[in-house]
């Protein structure tokens, strides 16, 4: 066992911690945005996703990390993001909500993950195994030379001038439109100290999204070290823990060591918070969390990951199989979400 | 305390899932007469911060969020009527 792996332990820590404290929920950050109108934790993972877009583009060039992008095969990508998305509505959380509300002790986020696990389990070596073979198998696209799918490599354009370029249109945007909104009358503040603002309160989206990406950044540095070319993920760690433990093969790598320990950190979060307990919803709602979690296991096993390996990794790197997959599982929440939630709410 | 609260409904979402406990109180508080006073018992922490904010942006007037134990809270929500 490469002893580089618990590096993945003050990521997992800091970044449990950070899930917990900024309510880092991507189901919440797509869904509200047609259910209750609400941006800000989507304003928190687009800024996570430019940060480390410029600085996966600076490491490359630095050579300290190397771009890797996933595989594009969009049919499973389109089809396990849809299918994850609409997962996620059903569990009610995303794989980094129901992972942070796990450690918080919310028994409805431990009944998605056992689904999450159990499918994806079945998914990457079990019974639907052979369905995600086809799938990928049929609709595999790469450059001549095998390389995998950048937004960059497609258009023939440099990474890191795509990269800085985008990352600076959206700073332009967002200075141009901070400019143009009406002075907001500034709410009085109330006076806090730091440290009630660092474990008392919820975080800020700016902080949020700050804390996130240094975390996705120091992450991507520390697994490549351990010897896997790859930022922040979930669904894979859960995997390869519960694969060692059933068939007793030593699979435990640093993205295992890393997920353990972001439970434990948002647990730690939570408990200094004062939020920590355990409390589940009615029975009901736990078999509808646990099938949400099968989709989503199965969603992520068909598209080679869930939201954090896509949304959050992925897309920074300007892979194309994560902005297709990622705008799937944007594509599969907003559809269960405006069946669920936005018609009956607007026939009252 | 000084004044107690008297919430003419209550509403009780501990241990619901997101969204919920959100959905729920604005939807409880669309049905509320005008100057009716809803008590709503939240542990999850996400709608704890949001439901206030939503609530006012919906016209509704809260009067107070009171941490009662862990991640337990109770929201007094004043509903502006249809």
């Amino acid at each position: 066992m490469d002893p580089l792996i618990f590096l993945g332990i003050p990521i997992g820590l800091a970044f449990g911690f950070a899930l917990q404290r900024g309510r880092f929920c991507m189901n919440s950050a797509f869904r509200d945005i047609i259910v209750l109108k609400e941006y800000t934790l989507l304003k928190a993972v687009g800024l996570a996703i430019l940060i480390q877009m410029v600085a996966f583009a600076a490491l490359d060039m630095a050579g300290v990390i190397t771009i890797s992008p996933n595989t594009f095969f969009w049919g499973a990508n389109m089809l396990g993001g849809f299918v994850f998305g609409i997962g996620m509505v059903v569990a009610g959380g995303c794989a980094s909500g129901v992972t942070y509300r796990f450690g918080e002790g919310m028994v409805g986020a431990m009944s998605a993950v056992l689904g999450l696990i159990l499918v994806g389990l079945m998914t990457t070596m079990g019974a639907f195994h052979p369905l995600v073979v086809a799938l990928r198998g049929a609709t595999t696209v790469t450059l001549a030379d095998g390389a995998n799918l950048t937004l960059a490599n497609v258009f023939g354009i440099p990474h890191y001038m795509l990269a800085f370029g985008i990352a600076g249109v959206a700073l332009i945007v967002w200075a141009i439109r901070s400019m143009r909104a009406k002075e907001s009358p500034k709410k009085e503040q109330e006076k806090v100290s730091l440290n009630t603002r660092i474990f008392k309160k919820g975080w800020g989206w700016q902080a949020t999204a700050i804390v996130i990406a240094i975390i996705g950044i120091l992450a991507f540095v520390a697994s490549t070290a351990a010897g896997r070319s790859y930022g922040l993920a979930i669904c894979g760690g859960y995997w390869t823990t519960i694969q060692s433990l059933l068939l007793g093969q030593n699979l435990i790598g640093w993205l295992s060591v890393m997920l353990l320990c972001t439970i434990l950190g948002s647990f730690i979060a939570a408990k200094i918070a004062g939020e920590a307990k355990l409390r589940a919803p009615a029975p009901k709602v736990l078999i509808q969390t646990f099938f949400g979690g099968c989709l989503m296991g199965f969603g992520a096993a068909l598209g080679g990951g869930c939201n954090i390996t896509h949304i959050l990794t992925g897309v920074p790197q300007l892979a194309l199989s994560s902005i297709i997959n990622g705008a799937f599982i944007i594509f599969g929440c907003w559809t269960l979400a405006y069946f669920w939630f936005v018609r009956p709410m607007r026939n009252l | 305390m000084a004044e107690e609260t008297k919430p003419d409904e209550t509403l009780d979402v501990r241990g619901e899932i997101c969204p919920n406990p959100d959905v729920k109180t604005m939807v409880k508080l669309k049905k509320m007469a005008q100057g009716q006073i809803l008590e709503v018992l939240v542990d999850y922490p996400l709608s704890v911060e949001r439901i206030p904010g939503n609530a006012e942006k919906n016209g509704h007037k809260v009067l107070k969020v009171e941490k009662v134990d862990g991640p337990n809270h109770r929201i007094y929500i004043e509903a502006k009527g249809g």
